[in-house]
């Protein structure tokens, strides 16, 4: 039996593909959907990832660094190092930039600290460049922001340079990352203009006159260590990343940490799972939601396609009945079209997607499964659209060829 | 010549249809009893309203009759109003239709519209296409077998459909208005092709119309007026 679905198909070629062109851009919306999704986990997760570590040490009561704010005395690493089964302490920190170029554009970016010399960022996707060789005044930055190795970017008050170009770390906003000693971030972070260094230190001077231990030093050794001194400790970080010795108890090292008082301790899973859950779970169910309501519409728009196919076929479809052919001959016709519709809108969404999503802004992460789901939607869709149309068809009249 | 010509194909035996009961009621077709023969062309003429399309859709098998019997190639198909074997069946193999517009599906090329006919009833696509191409090629259509209905003229049409109608070699061929739509000089030589294939194919062709100008080319004349059918006499 000839294949008419294909011959009416034919007969009307560009009319076929303009409708799959269409429904196509309606479902790549609904890959791109996926992709964003899965962008933003990728991106996410690319922080902790990155910077490994079996356990991460915060703040007392924060799930730190990644849901909440969190900050610690840099100075923890050291006494976390203390503790049998601790390989290797790193300072961790993160801070958000906005910098404004000279030419008036504005980067933006998440500047992160190695902790020098245990993290040289080495474990960084590097695309060009190498990673950090000095302490002080280099940068690691990803492609995203934009600039060359070679480049010179003035933060504070300092001339730092891009050593090195990494490929695909960005922040769970979405801005690219740039990596810099722990040092020279806190440095950033901490920078003041001349005029408020000078402010500042006027006013120690002043509360250290005030105080009785500026006006009688000796009473400060007198008081011992019961003494109200004012804190002069070094800025803090945001968490401590613990390396376990090989052969040690990931939980044993953790169960030791959790009985300090001053900080939380987590996995790196437990981080993972912190970030995932609350920090992209909203936007996750927005999405979802979002990529539900595009399957429905898309739902719509396919079966009133294929009805309205089906309609410009009614006087052929009776004249089938009325020359004796069979129920399947008309459901092949009708659910065919409807398929090769939905197929050709899937490979135009796929084609826009390998074309369109390295151009957006953020990571767009199509995956097979994600491929294989698209494709299993469309065939239901086209399903679902071929019986609407189907259950027109099979009212078709023979005698509406005799009153035609 | 067919060796089935001169044989009954068809046979209706007080075959009426009724609409409507009561006051409302309306006798489209009053009991008809009526044969036909292979090879034969049977004209059938009144005016609207008649009956004409009524007969016609009861004996294609599309319309049931309220009462009476049907026969085709002596097998019963309607007894006493009711249908005594598969319809679709019967209308695939045992009828051919051709209407006053062609009526060709317009997607599928003129060897394909003939050809359907035969696969529709489960002939291979070989088989089908083969006899197609002679029997549009003995229609003077060799170089139009691949035109696609819109590209192809009126008269060129209606040979299709006449094709289409005649391929699969049915018992009856039902034509309803064949000429209306075309000229004088086309209208007969549709005529004339249905009553050369209506000897070739050996079946027994049907035509309600009302173009006086070819009756003379149809063996018999039937003349329906408000439900009753009878043999109009010659003038």
């Amino acid at each position: 039996m000839m294949d008419l679905a294909v011959r009416d198909i034919r007969n009307d070629l560009s009319r076929f593909l303009l409708t799959a062109a269409g429904l196509g851009m309606l479902m790549s919306v609904v890959l791109a959907m996926t992709g964003i999704y899965n962008g933003m986990v990728v991106d996410a997760t690319v922080l902790p990832d990155t910077y490994g570590g079996d356990l991460w040490v915060v703040q007392k009561g924060t799930q730190g660094p990644f849901a909440e704010s969190s900050r610690v005395p840099a100075l923890l690493a050291d006494r976390v190092r203390a503790v049998p089964g601790v390989a290797r302490t790193r300072s961790y920190m993160t801070l958000n930039v906005q910098h404004e170029l000279e030419d008036g554009e504005t980067l933006r970016f998440m500047l992160a600290g190695l902790s020098w010399p245990d993290d040289l960022g080495n474990a960084l996707p590097l695309a060009q460049g190498r990673a950090l060789r000095q302490p002080h005044y280099e940068l690691v930055a990803d492609r995203a922001l934009g600039l060359p190795v070679g480049a010179s970017l003035r933060l504070g008050r300092d001339d730092y340079t891009i050593v090195g170009v990494t490929s695909g770390m960005v922040s769970s906003s979405g801005d690219p990352l740039v990596f810099a000693s722990v040092s020279d971030a806190l440095r950033i972070q901490n920078d003041l203009a001349s005029e408020a260094l000078r402010l500042e230190r006027e006013s120690r001077v002043s509360r250290v006159r005030r105080s009785p231990y500026g006006r009688d030093p000796a009473s400060l050794a007198r008081a011992g260590s019961a003494a109200p001194l004012p804190v002069t400790a070094p800025p803090p970080v945001t968490a401590i990343l613990v390396d376990v010795a090989a052969g040690s108890d990931v939980e044993a090292v953790k169960a030791s940490l959790q009985g300090w008082p001053d900080i939380s301790v987590y996995t790196i899973d437990e981080q993972r799972e912190l970030l995932v859950r609350g920090v992209i779970d909203r936007a996750r169910r927005q999405i979802g939601l979002f990529r539900a309501l595009l399957v429905l519409i898309s739902a719509i728009v396919m079966g009133l396609i294929v009805y309205t196919m089906t309609l410009d076929k009614m006087l052929s479809l009776s004249l089938l009945k009325l020359l004796g052919a069979k129920q399947r001959v008309i459901l092949r016709l009708i659910l065919e079209e409807s398929l090769l519709l939905g197929v050709s809108a899937y490979l135009v969404a796929l084609l826009i997607g390998e074309l369109a999503f390295d151009l957006f802004p953020r990571r767009v992460l199509v995956q097979d499964m994600d491929r294989l789901a698209l494709l299993g939607v469309i065939l239901g869709l086209s399903i679902a659209a071929g019986m609407v149309g189907l259950r027109k068809a099979l009212a078709a009249n023979p005698n509406e060829v005799l009153a035609s | 010549m067919n060796e089935r010509v001169g044989t009954s194909v068809l046979r209706l035996t007080g075959i009426s249809k009724v609409y409507g009961e009561g006051p409302t009621r309306v006798d489209a077709l009053r009991p008809t009893t009526f044969e036909a023969r292979a090879g034969e062309v049977v004209a059938i003429v009144g005016p609207s309203g008649s009956g004409k399309s009524t007969l016609l859709t009861i004996i294609g098998l599309i319309n049931p009759p309220t009462a009476g019997s049907l026969l085709i190639n002596g097998e019963p198909v309607i007894t006493d109003g009711v249908a005594v074997t598969n319809l679709t069946t019967m209308r695939r193999r045992e009828l051919g239709y051709v209407f006053q517009r062609s009526n060709l599906i317009p997607f599928l090329n003129a060897e394909e519209n003939v050809r359907l006919a035969l696969e529709i009833d489960g002939v291979p696509a070989g088989q089908a296409r083969g006899r197609a191409r002679e029997l549009l090629e003995s229609l003077g259509l060799a170089k139009r077998l691949g035109a696609l209905p819109g590209k192809l003229s009126g008269g060129e049409q209606q040979r299709v459909a006449i094709a289409r109608a005649m391929i699969h070699q049915p018992s009856v061929v039902l034509a309803d208005e064949p000429t209306a739509a075309l000229d004088s000089g086309r209208g007969r030589q549709v005529m004339e092709l249905f009553r050369d294939s209506a000897h070739a194919h050996g079946a027994a062709v049907l035509v309600v119309t009302h173009d006086h100008r070819t009756l003379d080319l149809v063996d018999r004349v039937l003349e329906m007026e408000d439900g009753v059918l009878s043999e109009k006499q010659p003038d």
